[in-house]
């Protein structure tokens, strides 16, 4: 059927036996019987799917039996546009698309002069339609700036770190000065608060024992870590993400989302990447029956940088 | 017709099953054919003879609480001469290696570990300096056992940041008698675990353990990842239940080792949902592509979902 029919031609002009009228199917009949015979099948998998629906079969049978029908079905059809239809390649050309200059001025006309008109007559309401929507713009503006929150206040600077605040692991059991080895770490709460969205939000602190005996990781953090526990903050100050990878022979807190990496022996100081601030530390003391507990809260805000502090 | 437009098709479609085949070896590579081992090792509390003449060696490392891989635990077992041998719980049993085993221990150390370690195990090398080679003295068996049997050590490079699972040098039977001998030199806790009753753990808790406190390094498919100064956290599609008891107890390398805050009942459930749901994955969808997450499923979705679809338009437009 490859006869001259590159050019494209005019669907009008083009009469039944014009080469681009014939369907691309050499065997037209056959064809159509293939097609109607997959059109049958996929129609029979639309309806296994109401009745596997109605017999509540397993999932996949509803995604073979939907998917499969509507897919061989849409087979036929593709396939009778392509084999069947004439095949083309036919030209409409596009009317203009643009009015008469005649046209153009009735309109305009039409418009300014019987519009204007109309309008003029009863200035009171229309006055009345300006001012609504000039007040629907300022109110308009009210959510917008009250989505801007209210003022997060004290609310940023504590935690439910409290003086004598137990620390316990995510079960609620408290953790005793025995229970860590040199190089070991666990996630802990303020006790009470392991279970609460705020306790596992702003309140998730690392105990890392570091050492045996008393550890300081900066001047003026002498008493902060009895027997080689120091605690810190869990949440990167650069954007919040629990920094929870710990490096026991490095000494290294890593943040998995951005690899800062804080050295926990100097006070979490981030000796690599892009946290801004060290880790705040968490003033601890062992009490006379071994646990461990917070002298007070953390010793700066925790968690990433806001706009009053950079 | 049919002829050239299957030339047509053949080339894309070539191009998309390589790639797409390709990929697929890539990422599925990771599936395991982990045997559990914890069942070689018998569990070997018989009788508990609870002497009076209580020997207890000291921890490796500081533990707490009873029945967290520290000797104070709820079973101890003693030999003749009242040193403890066995001790442990219905979750963990931890076992000394049999004392006549020094000797052999003594042979394969002198071959295959002396050389780094030292003729006294305490880090100073054969040739006399001290270097970085860490000293084994005070070290429990159960941290001897797993650097060998991992294959860790003897190392491949004793330069490199960190000593890569392998294949072992030495057997099981020889790993044990090495524990044997280097943990005799100074004898220390823990021991070689052995997990029990595995089948009846609690795998919810373990999972919830896991993606507390091992999910942050090894990934929360257990699939391993970077860490920093080029350390990485290894995959843990491959290993047996009791390499994974003994490297929760020890905490090797840059791991952090969990004693007092895991008691012997949460470290088998960890191991229970390490060795079952981590290295048995049960991937909805057929192909689990190495648990690697949005990014090797996009990339197998952009190469067969977005080919075949180019595909079928190609056939849609083809006019010839």
């Amino acid at each position: 059927m490859s006869t001259d029919h590159g050019t494209p031609v005019s669907l009008s002009t083009a009469g039944p036996d014009d080469p681009h009228m014939q369907p691309l199917a050499r065997n037209p009949q056959r064809m159509e019987l293939a097609i109607g015979l997959a059109m049958l099948v996929g129609i029979a998998g639309i309806i296994g799917f109401g009745v596997a629906y109605w017999y509540n079969a397993d999932s996949w049978v509803l995604g073979l039996t939907l998917g499969g029908g509507i897919t061989i079905l849409g087979f036929g059809i593709t396939a009778w546009g392509k084999y069947l239809m004439p095949q083309g390649p036919f030209v409409e050309e596009r009317h203009e698309l643009r009015g008469t200059d005649e046209e153009r001025e009735l309109f305009a006309a039409a418009v300014v002069q019987r519009g204007g008109g109309i309008l003029g007559r009863r200035k009171l309401l229309a006055g009345l339609a300006g001012l609504g929507l000039a007040a629907f713009g300022v109110v308009f503006a009210f959510p917008l700036v009250r989505s801007l929150g209210p003022l997060p206040g004290k609310t940023l600077t504590k935690t439910n770190w409290r003086k004598g605040t137990y620390l316990v692991d995510q079960t609620g059991r408290e953790l005793h000065v025995d229970d860590l080895a040199v190089g070991g770490i666990v996630t802990v709460f303020p006790q009470g608060k392991q279970d609460s969205p705020e306790g596992q939000a702003v309140d998730q602190t690392v105990l890392v024992r570091v050492a045996t005996r008393d550890f300081t990781t900066r001047p003026g953090r002498e008493t902060w870590g009895p027997s080689g526990y120091v605690a810190y903050s869990k949440l990167c100050t650069h954007l919040g993400c629990p920094v929870g990878l710990y490096e026991q022979q490095l000494e290294l807190l890593v943040c998995p989302c951005h690899q800062s990496m804080f050295n926990v022996t100097s006070g979490a100081w981030p000796q690599f990447g892009p946290a801004p601030r060290p880790l705040p530390q968490l003033p601890i003391y062992v009490d006379g029956r071994g646990y461990i507990r917070s002298q007070s809260g953390f010793s700066e805000p925790v968690g990433p940088g806001y706009w009053e502090r950079s | 017709m049919t002829t050239s437009l299957t030339r047509r098709l053949i080339l894309p479609l070539v191009v998309i099953t390589t790639v797409a085949l390709s990929m697929l070896v890539l990422f599925a590579g990771g599936s395991s054919g982990a045997t559990d081992t914890a069942t070689e090792v018998a569990a070997t509390v018989g009788a508990a003879q609870v002497s009076t003449a209580t020997n207890l060696p000291p921890a490796a490392y500081q533990t707490g609480r009873a029945n967290s891989g520290a000797a104070n635990s709820t079973l101890q077992v003693f030999d003749a001469k009242g040193n403890l041998v066995s001790y442990g719980n219905s979750d963990i049993v931890y076992n000394q290696p049999s004392a006549a085993l020094i000797p052999i221990g003594q042979a394969l150390y002198a071959q295959n570990c002396a050389s780094c370690h030292g003729n006294e195990a305490n880090g100073v090398a054969a040739v006399g300096t001290s270097g970085s080679y860490p000293n084994l003295r005070g070290l429990g068996s159960a941290t001897i056992d797993f650097w060998i049997e991992s294959g860790r050590m003897p190392a491949a490079d004793t330069t490199s940041v960190q000593a890569n699972r392998k294949k072992p040098r030495l057997s099981h039977d020889q790993a044990i008698a090495v524990a044997s001998y280097v943990s005799s030199l100074s004898p220390a806790t823990p021991y070689i675990p052995t997990v029990r009753n595995l089948s009846t753990a609690n795998v919810s808790d373990g999972f919830s353990l896991f993606a507390l406190n091992c999910a942050a390094c090894h990934t929360i498919t257990g699939g391993g990842d970077a860490l920093a100064s080029n350390t990485y956290a290894p995959s843990l599609r491959n290993i047996p239940a009791t390499q994974v008891a003994e490297a929760i107890r020890t905490g090797p390398g840059n791991m952090p080792r969990f004693t007092g805050n895991l008691t012997d009942t949460q470290v088998r459930n960890v191991v229970a949902y390490v060795t079952g749901n981590i290295q048995h994955p049960n991937n909805p969808g057929g192909l689990g592509l190495g648990g690697l997450g949005p990014v090797a499923e996009g990339f197998i979705g952009l190469a067969l979902g977005v080919g075949l679809l180019a595909l079928i338009a190609f056939w849609i437009g083809d006019r010839t």
